[in-house]
């Protein structure tokens, strides 16, 4: 794990010395910012039709957009993890140094977790703003920002993963986005199959678009917790394994 | 029965040795890259891997250090065995790749900051280390030039540098000085020469000269399978020209009765003149060696045509060795080895 620090340390720097961080980070806080705009907007002029929600509620809650927006930013974040390493073969100077698969996985996640958060981050300031006009409930606003926490951060892992099986940056950001589109649809099945069967529960149970309607009213679901949780590890630890065969099968 | 035999015959005894591999075998599906590959590298040693492109030298460099598995076989480095104590094997090695993939949009000092710590020097010694390393491979002058911009040459000495940050006992180069002008390479091989004194090195070629003039002893790999290994005089004894080319002034039927009576000739010819422009009585011919004739005798073996064509009162304008290149060397020892590999698998059937 003595590796885990200077991996950390450049994966970022490579992160933030190319435009795309920054590119990415603008392009989210101007969705994010005009959907605040529109929801501040709504709940100031249509007072009486919106009284069941609060802004934090429907700003994190019942919207596609913050699906829409992980499934435009993740993928193109993701990408480049291992796929650029392998194409130009630095993963091979990177391998050959005493370093361990698993703090290399590990290293480069923390990374791009950091860059998320950080993209998250300037949201905050919308809490500011919302606060100076009325209460907050603070405790949903915090199982919010864990829900966002631990959707992006399953999200990220499995890029993650995808980058390390498959030596193109493009391919490993389509089958990104397929897997979180395809994780969003299942959810989504939760409205479409019969209630009281199988297929429902499950759907139920993976849904993300539940998972954010409880988390921004203030439920916090430790089955939601260990669910993503576990597609947080499996990625992870199902990469190391990959990183490793590489050296026994390339 | 045939591993004990290779063991004893193959292999230096001695001190405990830096690098230590025995009967490496790597396949990719049916196509076997190094086959049944057998040495050992002693502290203060420069060991020169030398074969043509595709003989097998970069796959086992590269799974002498970590980045690649074997099909079967033992690499030892300094004891440690690279498949199931890979972390403390890799720590001994400094490997500078091939091609000397950087990451370009650092900076020299940054990258090599980077690696010092991955390769855990201590934050203390770090700068020092770096330092040291650069003006080694005499990178200093871009220190602080982002990698991107750097020409071949350059980058390829940051390579060189890399390997080198942490000083570790063992160093792995593959084909330091390609891509390096000719002042370079003479730097890189002065260097060489001098961190012969603190590590053991293992470096890759392809070139003949490059190894005599930087390396104790020569491994020669053809088709995947160790051909020959020896010191370096040896190596240079086996590269023996073909023929010796003269040109002459006078007639040339007297000069080839001459030749032939020298010793050691085994055939006078005359060879097409290649775009030279020859007076009219000018002429080439080219004696070929005898197969017998050892490397030392060849150049006593010239004297003697030389003497012989100014006994017979011919004219001597140009005397040029021919042949003797790398291929030359090569093509012996390869079909020798396939000589040699039959006998011992007659020699076992016989003894089963």
């Amino acid at each position: 794990m003595r590796a885990f620090w200077p991996i950390y340390k450049r994966e970022l720097f490579a992160f933030f010395v190319t435009p795309l961080a920054w590119v990415l980070i603008c392009v989210f806080l101007l969705v994010q910012g005009m959907h605040f705009y529109l929801l501040v907007d709504h709940f100031s002029t249509q007072l009486d039709v919106a009284s069941d929600q609060t802004p934090v509620q429907a700003f994190f809650g019942n919207t596609v957009l913050l699906y829409l927006i992980l499934f435009l930013l993740v993928p193109p974040m993701t990408m480049r993890l291992f796929a650029e390493e392998r194409r130009s073969g630095t993963i091979e100077v990177l391998m050959t140094a005493p370093v361990s698969a698993a703090s290399v996985v590990l290293a480069k996640y923390a990374a791009v977790m950091t860059t998320y958060v950080a993209m998250w981050v300037p949201t905050l300031l919308y809490l500011v703003i919302l606060g100076r006009t009325g209460d907050i409930d603070w405790h949903a606003a915090g199982a919010s920002y864990l829900g966002v926490f631990l959707v992006g951060g399953s999200y990220l892992a499995v890029g993650l993963l995808m980058s390390a099986v498959t030596e193109s940056q493009f391919l490993a950001l389509v089958l990104t986005a397929l897997v979180v589109l395809s994780l969003f649809i299942l959810g989504v099945g939760e409205f479409v199959t019969p209630m009281d069967t199988v297929l429902h529960d499950v759907c139920a149970h993976v849904s993300v678009w539940s998972q954010m309607n409880d988390f921004s009213s203030g439920i916090v679901d430790s089955r939601r917790v260990v669910f993503d949780v576990t597609l947080v590890a499996l990625p992870l630890f199902v990469a190391t394994r990959v990183v490793d065969a590489w050296r026994w099968s390339s | 029965m045939r591993p004990q035999l290779r063991e004893k015959s193959g292999i230096r005894v001695g001190t405990s040795p830096m690098i230590s591999v025995s009967h490496l075998v790597k396949r990719y599906g049916a196509h076997v890259a190094v086959n049944d590959v057998s040495f050992e590298v002693g502290p203060g040693e420069v060991v020169g891997f030398l074969g043509p492109n595709g003989a097998g030298k970069s796959t086992t460099m590269r799974i002498l250090a970590g980045s690649l598995g074997m099909t079967s076989g033992e690499v030892k480095i300094d004891g440690h065995d690279v498949a199931t104590e890979s972390l403390r094997a890799r720590r001994r090695i400094g490997y500078m790749p091939e091609a000397v993939p950087l990451y370009p949009e650092m900076r020299v000092s940054e990258y090599l900051t980077f690696r010092a710590e991955l390769k855990g020097v201590a934050r203390s010694a770090r700068r020092g280390s770096v330092g040291r390393a650069m003006e080694k491979a005499n990178v200093r002058d871009v220190a602080e030039t982002v990698i991107g911009h750097l020409s071949k040459g350059y980058r390829q000495r940051v390579g060189l540098a890399d390997a080198l940050v942490a000083s570790p006992p063992i160093l792995i180069l593959d084909e330091p000085t390609a891509g390096l002008d000719p002042n370079q390479i003479r730097q890189v091989r002065a260097l060489v020469k001098e961190l012969a004194k603190e590590h053991a090195v293992l470096l890759s070629t392809h070139i003949l000269s490059e190894v005599e003039a930087s390396c104790t002893r020569v491994l020669l790999i053809a088709r995947g399978r160790l051909v020959a290994q020896g010191p370096t005089q040896d190596i240079q004894r086996m590269r023996r020209p073909s023929a010796v080319d003269l040109a002459i002034r006078g007639d040339a039927a007297t000069a080839e009765r001459a030749l032939r009576a020298v010793q050691g000739v085994a055939n006078v010819t005359r060879p097409g003149l290649d775009g030279a422009a020859l007076l009219g009585d000018v002429s080439v011919l080219r004696c070929t060696w005898g197969k017998k004739l050892a490397h030392g005798d060849v150049a006593a073996a010239t004297e003697t045509a030389v003497a012989a064509l100014v006994h017979a009162g011919i004219a001597i304008r140009e005397v040029r060795q021919v042949g003797g290149s790398l291929e030359d060397v090569f093509a012996e020892l390869t079909l020798d080895a396939a000589d040699a590999a039959d006998a011992t698998r007659g020699r076992d059937e016989a003894a089963t």
